[in-house]
């Protein structure tokens, strides 16, 4: 019986920070109407700062709180200001989500430039002997992380409906438009909204550094702990964002007690993928739910981005012929497998953007898929002896599998319950992946995979590999600018910009997304297969859940909804690092840095903008001679 | 006997407290062009809203061509060839002109997404019709040098006109067009009665909701009144306008 307080207590303080965070996320929620995926990664700020005051500077615990709090929210108003805020007054609610998910891969690039990749542990702030009750033995440190997260909630519930602050951000929250016909500026109330997560983030990530040990990737543990806390509890509900946070912990305690602590996340996700289903407002649904309907189900502008008909096939063949003799040119050392790469990935993205750019279904749990095909084919053709073709098929149809399946929880979901469902389910990968030991290998990875071969031709050179994976994506490009350019993909644009007016024409929304997802999961499938092939090895951190932030982030460098765009954000983002050795630091920082400004400066991206460029250029003439009614 | 195009038994809306649309009955016959009027308020947009099951009924049923709509989504009651347009116009943005009016045709293809994916003579030879009968409703309504434009750079009156184009692709055996004439000066009024008349003339039943009532006058051959939820009067044009408590619900009784 004590064993299981114990456990539960532990529970309790390890849910304590995920309360923490989703109180963070339903803050800025009630406020912008939109997550903040960031939120985790002020945590790991938080804690950072924390260090260098109190460890490296010698300050006493109290002072060097407050001044990492004070430097944590400096900073974070400083990001809010350059990039969130601009962010929710001009882009889609998609956008802006995705936006905060580069915000987080910047924050995590910036913590491994100060702090590189090793575990930090704080000094606990009264001493290593815990409190003992009995048998029960309380760490002193949890006792501060409890008082602490009771302290915040009773702050923020008392700025929240007791101070005139608290009434304007209420207002924003219920209706931004009343409020700024009433006087109230808006925008000052997402920042400050920004700004007081951040403080909550940072306040219970140096609270919480003492127990755990925090590295520079930590921040997507507690966003990913947050957001399943405050999906569990009701977005924008600090009830439920409390309830939610500890009854993560603890369910996540008792699960890596008494089942395995390879599979406590995976229990966490599923029962959070159940709870999707069943009741996809959480627990306590919160009072002004309705803020993101009204966000998407406003119109998504973008330009038009189409290539004149008849400049389609020269410049593919040009495209063709330039990345076909790539291999032959005398490359620098290491860019050759580095094009190899990028061209695999490269099949991801493109279902990626028949997913996001086409359908505008966002996801975050591509790599999931990449991990099913990759690891299916791997154990087939390792294990049993399969050829690697039938492996990669089997992986394929998995992946179809799984999709089919996720289409059920994910048909009814919108915005970032959609998102969040996907991150759900790629995670939940990852988890199997790290879990399934005997099967996967385990963290460690799975060796000895062979090269890929068809009819006794073994593509085991980087330049055969990539002369393949170039053929794929050709004939896939090919195929799906035919589909694009046709019912489909018009049904494709029509769900992605107003579902009504397409429904009301006869598209069937839910078929159109579940189809635009299998497309999306085949093809990162088979690009996940292609890539193990390729290393003859396969860990689960090559294809975990950063990997589908990276994917995002090539998708949108490159032009979401151009189809061969992504092959530019691929390129950019892998022979990046490989031609300057020095940037390899920089990358995860970079990553995100690009993400967050390609939104924020170049919405079309580097591709959509040259094909814009093309198509003014080729429509000059014609243009001038149909002026527009007026 | 053929069923009627439409009916409508019994229809309230109710939002919270509010009725919006209190117990409506009226039946339209296939083939006619019906004008649904009505002072701010009256409920019209709710009562098109609750025959599309956009805000479904509270109470009362919807039959189209003799079959009830209760509970069919959207695209089911598309599919059975009642087509609507939106108030405010609905165009898809990041699309062009040509590509709004063949997304309405998304009923009307044969050809297998695979077959278009690699371009198979079936497919395309389709799609070229499809093309050429878009071009044919966009040339009509002055539309068709705008086919490459993107189409929320059309002027709000064009978009809706554009609106009634794809409409029109997908089809319809009864067309319900809400406002089509509002931000429309006097000419291109005149040319979407034009059109509507023409619609009409191929056997296509059409209902609007429209507060022109020069319009409406000139083209309906039947005209429903609401006012504060509840059906005033049906009745031909003239009759309508002879009708004290139309003239009432206009302008106000007196004493």
């Amino acid at each position: 019986m004590s064993g299981f307080l114990q456990i539960v207590i532990g529970g309790l303080s390890q849910g304590g920070v995920f309360a923490a965070v989703a109180l963070g996320f339903s803050l800025v929620y009630r406020v912008t109407g939109v997550v903040n995926l960031s939120q985790g990664a002020f945590c790991v700020l938080g804690a950072m700062a924390m260090y260098y005051f109190q460890v490296v500077f010698g300050w006493p615990t109290p002072i060097a709180a407050f001044a990492a709090i004070v430097s944590v929210v400096a900073f974070g108003l400083l990001v809010g200001v350059s990039t969130f805020v601009p962010a929710v007054s001009t882009l889609p609610v998609s956008s802006t989500l995705v936006l905060t998910a580069g915000l987080l891969t910047f924050l995590e690039g910036v913590a491994l430039i100060v702090w590189g990749n090793q575990p930090y542990a704080l000094p606990p702030f009264s001493g290593e002997a815990p409190v003992v009750f009995g048998a029960l033995r309380i760490p002193t440190q949890g006792l501060w992380l409890a008082g602490g997260t009771v302290a915040m909630i009773a702050a923020l519930w008392r700025l929240v409906y007791r101070t005139s602050l608290g009434r304007a951000l209420q207002a924003c929250a219920e209706n931004a438009t009343a409020a700024r016909l009433m006087g109230i500026d808006t925008k000052r109330m997402m920042l400050i909204s920004f700004g007081l997560a951040a403080a909550i983030g940072a306040t219970s990530g140096l609270l919480v550094a003492p127990i755990t040990s925090l590295q520079f990737d930590s921040g997507s543990f507690f966003t990913t702990s947050g957001f399943i806390a405050v999906a569990i509890g009701g977005m924008g509900s600090f009830a439920g964002s409390v309830i939610g946070g500890l009854t993560l912990g603890v369910a996540e305690q008792l699960a890596a007690y008494y089942v395995s602590s390879l599979f406590a996340n995976t229990l966490a996700l599923l029962l959070l993928l159940a709870m999707l289903l069943w009741r996809p407002n959480g627990l306590f649904s919160s009072g002004p739910a309705r803020r993101v309907d009204v966000r998407s189900e406003a119109p998504v502008h973008r330009a038009v981005i189409r290539l004149p008909d008849g400049r389609m096939i020269g410049l593919a063949l040009a495209l063709v012929i330039g990345l076909g003799v790539m291999p032959l040119l005398p490359l620098p050392n290491g860019v050759l497998p580095s094009l190899a790469i990028s061209m695999i990935l490269f099949i991801a993205v493109l279902g990626l953007d028949v997913l996001m750019g086409w359908a505008g279904q966002v996801s975050l749990g591509q790599a999931g898929f990449m991990a099913i095909g990759g690891y299916t084919a791997a154990i087939l053709a390792t294990t049993y002896d399969w050829s690697p073709l039938a492996g990669v098929a089997a992986g394929v149809a998995l992946a179809l599998v799984c999709a089919l399946l996720l289409s059920l929880v994910t048909g009814k979901l919108r915005g970032h319950y959609l998102a969040l469902a996907t991150l759900t389910f790629g995670l939940l990968v990852d988890s199997l992946t790290v879990g399934l030991i005997d099967l996967t290998g385990g963290p460690s990875g799975l060796v000895g995979i062979p090269s890929f071969g068809v009819a006794g031709f073994d593509f085991d050179t980087p330049a055969s590999m990539y002369w393949l994976a170039l053929a794929l994506a050709a004939i896939f490009v090919v195929l799906l600018e035919g589909g694009m350019r046709s019912k489909f993909g018009r049904d494709l644009q029509a769900v992605r910009t107003d579902q009504l007016a397409a429904a009301a024409l006869g598209v069937n929304v839910g078929r159109v997304k579940t189809t635009a997802l299998c497309i999306s999961s085949a093809l990162a499938s088979l690009s996940g297969s292609l890539y193990a092939f390729n290393f003859h090895f396969l860990s689960p951190e090559m294809v975990a859940t950063p990997r589908s932030f990276e994917m995002i982030a090539m998708l949108v460098l490159g032009g979401e909804g151009t189809l061969v765009g992504g092959l530019f954000g691929a390129l950019a983002l892998t022979l990046l690092p490989t031609l300057v050795q020095g940037l390899a630091l920089y990358k995860t920082m970079a990553e995100g840095a690009l993400l967050v400004g390609t939104f924020l400066l170049l919405p079309e991206g580097l591709f959509g903008r040259f094909v814009l460029a093309i198509a003014r250029w080729g429509k000059a003439g014609s243009m001038a001679q149909g002026k527009l009614p007026t | 006997m053929t069923s009627p195009a439409l009916e409508v038994l019994d229809v309230s809306r109710r939002f919270g407290g509010l009725l919006a649309v209190d117990q409506v009955s009226f039946t339209i016959a296939q083939g006619g062009l019906s004008a649904l009027i009505g002072p701010n308020g009256a409920g019209k947009t709710t009562l098109f809203n609750a025959i599309t099951n956009l805000f479904p009924p509270s109470a009362g049923e919807v039959r189209f061509l003799g079959e009830s709509l209760a509970g069919l989504a959207g695209d089911r009651i598309a599919r059975l060839g009642l087509i609507r347009t939106f108030q405010s116009a609905r165009v898809f943005p990041g699309m062009t002109v040509l590509e709004n009016a063949l997304a309405g045709a998304c009923l009307h293809v044969r050809a297998h997404p695979a077959a278009q994916m690699l371009r198979l003579p079936g497919a395309r030879a389709e799609e070229r019709k499809l093309r050429g009968k878009a071009e044919a409703l966009l040339d009509l309504i002055g539309l068709l040098a705008f086919r490459d434009s993107a189409a929320t750079d059309l002027p709000m009156g064009a978009q809706k006109n554009l609106e009634v184009v794809r409409a029109l692709m997908a089809n319809p055996r009864m067309l319900l067009l809400d406002e089509p004439a509002a931000g429309l000066n006097d000419s291109e009024t005149a040319d979407l009665a034009a059109l509507l008349t023409a619609i009409r003339d191929t056997g296509v039943t059409i209902m609007v909701v429209e507060h022109n009532m020069s319009l409406v006058m000139g083209i309906a051959d039947q005209v429903i009144v609401l006012d504060a939820g509840k059906l005033v009067a049906v009745g031909s044009p003239t009759e309508i306008q002879a009708n004290r408590r139309v003239i009432e619900a206009y302008v106000g009784a007196e004493g």
